[in-house]
């Protein structure tokens, strides 16, 4: 045990102390957040230059309607649009375009916009710059009432307030949970989706982890120093747990600076001060914990399987071809979350989510959607524990045999036949 | 108490049979040369005594013992294949891999820190494995075979890649240990080390040990059928019925006689035949030579 404990040690104290691990724990969730801010600001401070519009009207009389529909202005009091002239049918629109054109290549214009005499031909916006979707999706509302009002007109109906009548339903989501009802605005899609790219990206990071440092002792042959002191089951199990408990500190500076900001955001807005973003990144306690139950599940899993994969290559090429057998289903689970995140208690979604190479990450999505019954819970940390155990005593089989071995990759029918070795 | 005992043992890996009933017996305090071709299954033999590998048969007993993960202990082992955690600081790793032989932390650190010293490396202590040059890799990597005082040392090729002052350096540390009463056991193609250094050999070939014993018996038994002559004048004398074979070298010729044969015939041949003789000397078979016979006949 003690042996173990020396080899765990080292895992543990080495990959901590690493540039690598200082700028995945600290820096990268600090660019996220102020990745978050700068966004939050882009947002509140959109460019305060209007965007300058001339709008050719062919069909005659339409420009003013456009022109009033938008009459939208930015947060700061500045008008969005600013229609500098319009054209009523301009007799040759050929030269009417080219003359447009040159105004915009000169920086005086912005864009103009056609309206065909025939109304159901479609409508051209020309622009140099095409970036502001937001711009354009106001654009084409308020182009869309103008025009749909032209036709009703043209077939007799008369409507005053055109707007109102083509508006769309609103269709709220209220979100039932065992605590009560609380006003869906997406921000339940949004943690699940975050969740499952986390587990993804942080099983398949920590499991490549594993298997690179399994290979470093290889390729530098402090294997051979490290077998001839201690027992391979030692070795592995000392660096599955060593780079566990590294995993598990990460987790705990993330979870700590999450509940700090959530914590914070909530103060904000019961003050009033309201910063929507940060609330929103309030995460349940139980939904944390089930995350973390089968993150570390998923983590002895699969690093178990890149570990022996790393045993059985000689260099970083090899492995990088053989890494898909442990790679393949956590891929799997990315390709078919979607089909559990449209329907988290369909049949497809239960039983993909007891199958433990993808319950760490089907299960916690699920979860996050929708309580799935204890039952279920239960069944899928049974089934992933015992395929731990399974996979970790494969795992080690080949480890044994991989770590002697170098030379050619393995194939597929040798790795099984290691599994038969004593 | 035999240091290391091999009864009968043997291992195959699938097709092939890398030891097959291999005897061996390591007494406590001996320097034993470890011989054999590449490929003759040395290695195999060796991880078998560090409880790497398993045998398939016989019985590997280590100071009394069979062996075990334990037994490890009592072992420092220098692989042929050099290597250590490069970005790990010097001395931080040695006392790392002392403690995984059962030393204390503090006690490996105040034992790193005199090997340190002793083979000049103190200053280089906090430096990582990758800033160091191959000789003093070298060196540090022997201190993590020797640093818990095992009382048996499998040195593979220990003195490789070495300049002849730090070669020299090692061979008094493994001196100094047989003193102590270490048995050590060296593991190397050089054979002219072998022979200054051990006092027993085992040849293994074809994974077969072909030939064990002290090394003064083994040379004996081959008796003096070698006789190296320095003359002036013609080389015709070398006919002679009772030569098997003759090797000239600048100076003079080493002659290896007919089994049975008496030198005294030639030198007689030759002082008739009127040629000077300037040196006349019969010489017991080198190691290399009895290496070469061994194996190439095998």
């Amino acid at each position: 045990m003690h042996k173990l404990w020396l080899i765990i040690k080292r895992e543990y104290v080495t990959r901590v102390k690493t540039k690598g691990f200082v700028i995945g724990t600290v820096i990268v969730p600090l660019i996220g957040i102020g990745f978050t801010f700068l966004i939050v600001f882009l947002v509140s401070h959109q460019s305060r230059q209007s965007l300058r519009l001339v709008i050719v009207d062919n069909a005659g009389g339409l420009a003013p309607s456009v022109a009033a529909g938008l009459q939208t202005k930015m947060p700061d009091g500045t008008a969005r649009f600013n229609v500098v002239d319009s054209i009523d049918r301009p007799a040759s629109l050929a030269a009417a375009q080219d003359d447009l054109r040159a105004k915009i290549n000169s920086g005086a214009l912005d864009a103009y916009l056609v309206l065909p005499n025939d109304l159901s031909q479609p409508v051209e916006l020309h622009t140099k710059n095409l970036g502001n979707f937001s711009l354009l999706g106001q654009l084409s509302a308020a182009v869309n009432q103008v025009v749909v009002e032209a036709r009703l007109r043209a077939r007799g109906i008369h409507v005053d307030d055109v707007r109102d009548l083509v508006r769309s339903a609103d269709l709220q989501v209220i979100k039932v949970s065992k605590t009560g009802e609380s006003v869906e605005k997406g921000q339940t899609i949004g943690v699940a989706i975050a969740l499952v790219i986390l587990l993804y990206t942080t099983l398949l990071m920590y499991g490549i982890i594993t298997m690179r440092s399994v290979l470093e002792e290889k390729t530098t042959r402090t294997m051979e120093v490290l077998i001839s002191a201690v027992t391979p089951s030692e070795l592995l199990a000392g660096k599955i747990l060593g780079v566990a408990g590294v995993a598990f500190t990460q987790f705990l500076i993330w979870t700590a600076s999450l509940a700090l900001l959530g914590s914070y955001g909530a103060a904000m807005a019961t003050m009033g001060g309201g910063s929507s973003i940060l609330s929103a990144l309030h995460v349940p306690a139980s939904l944390l914990l089930c995350a973390l139950v089968y993150f570390f599940g998923g983590y002895f899993l699969y690093s178990s399987m890149f570990a022996a994969v790393g045993a059985a290559c000689s260099n970083e090429q090899d492995a990088a071809q053989l890494q898909w057998i442990a790679m393949a289903p956590l891929v799997f689970t990315m390709v078919i979350y979607s089909l559990v995140l449209n329907d988290p208690a369909s049949r497809a979604s239960i039983v993909l989510s007891e199958i433990p190479f993808f319950a760490p990450v089907l299960m916690p999505l699920r979860v996050s959607l929708q309580a799935p019954p204890a039952w279920q819970l239960a069944l899928s940390i049974t089934l992933l524990f015992l395929s731990i155990g399974a996979v970790i005593y494969g795992s080690a089989k080949i480890y044994r045999v991989g770590i002697l071995m170098y030379g050619k990759r393995p194939t597929l029918p040798e790795l099984v036949r290691w599994l038969r070795y004593s | 108490m035999d240091a290391i005992a091999l009864e009968n043992v043997t291992k195959s890996y699938e097709s092939v049979t890398a030891v097959s009933g291999v005897n061996l017996r390591v007494r406590q305090g001996a320097v034993l040369g470890l011989l054999g071709p590449n490929g003759a299954g040395k290695t195999t033999t060796i991880r078998m005594v560090m409880n790497i590998l398993a045998p398939d048969e016989g019985s590997i007993h280590v100071l009394g013992k069979p062996v075990s993960d334990e037994s490890r202990d009592s072992i420092g082992y220098l692989p042929e294949e050099r290597g250590l955690y490069p970005r790990m600081k010097i001395r931080s790793l040695i006392v790392f891999l002392g403690a995984l032989h059962g030393l204390s932390e503090a006690e490996a650190d105040r034992r790193a820190r005199e090997w340190l010293d002793r083979f000049e490396l103190g200053e280089w202590s906090e430096k990582k494995m990758i800033d160091l040059s191959k000789g003093m890799q070298q060196k540090v990597q022997f201190i993590t075979s020797v640093l818990h005082k095992p009382p048996i040392v499998i040195l593979d090729e220990p003195f490789s890649g070495l300049d002849p002052v730090n070669a020299s350096t090692i061979k008094d540390v493994m001196l100094e240990m047989r003193d102590q009463g270490s048995t050590i056991i060296l593991s190397t193609h050089r054979m002219e080390q072998v022979e200054k250094m051990c006092d027993s050999i085992c040849l293994i070939n074809k994974g077969r040990s072909v030939l064990d014993g002290e090394l003064r018996a083994i040379k004996q038994s081959y008796g003096k059928n070698t006789v190296h002559i320095e003359f002036t004048g013609s080389d015709a004398f070398l006919n002679h019925p009772a030569i098997a074979s003759i090797n000239r070298f600048g100076v003079g010729v080493e002659a290896k006689l007919k089994p049975g044969a008496d030198p005294q015939d030639i030198l007689k041949t030759a002082v008739q035949s009127g040629v000077q003789i300037n040196r006349f000397e019969l010489l017991e078979p080198s190691l290399s030579d009895i290496f070469i016979e061994k194996t190439a006949h095998a």
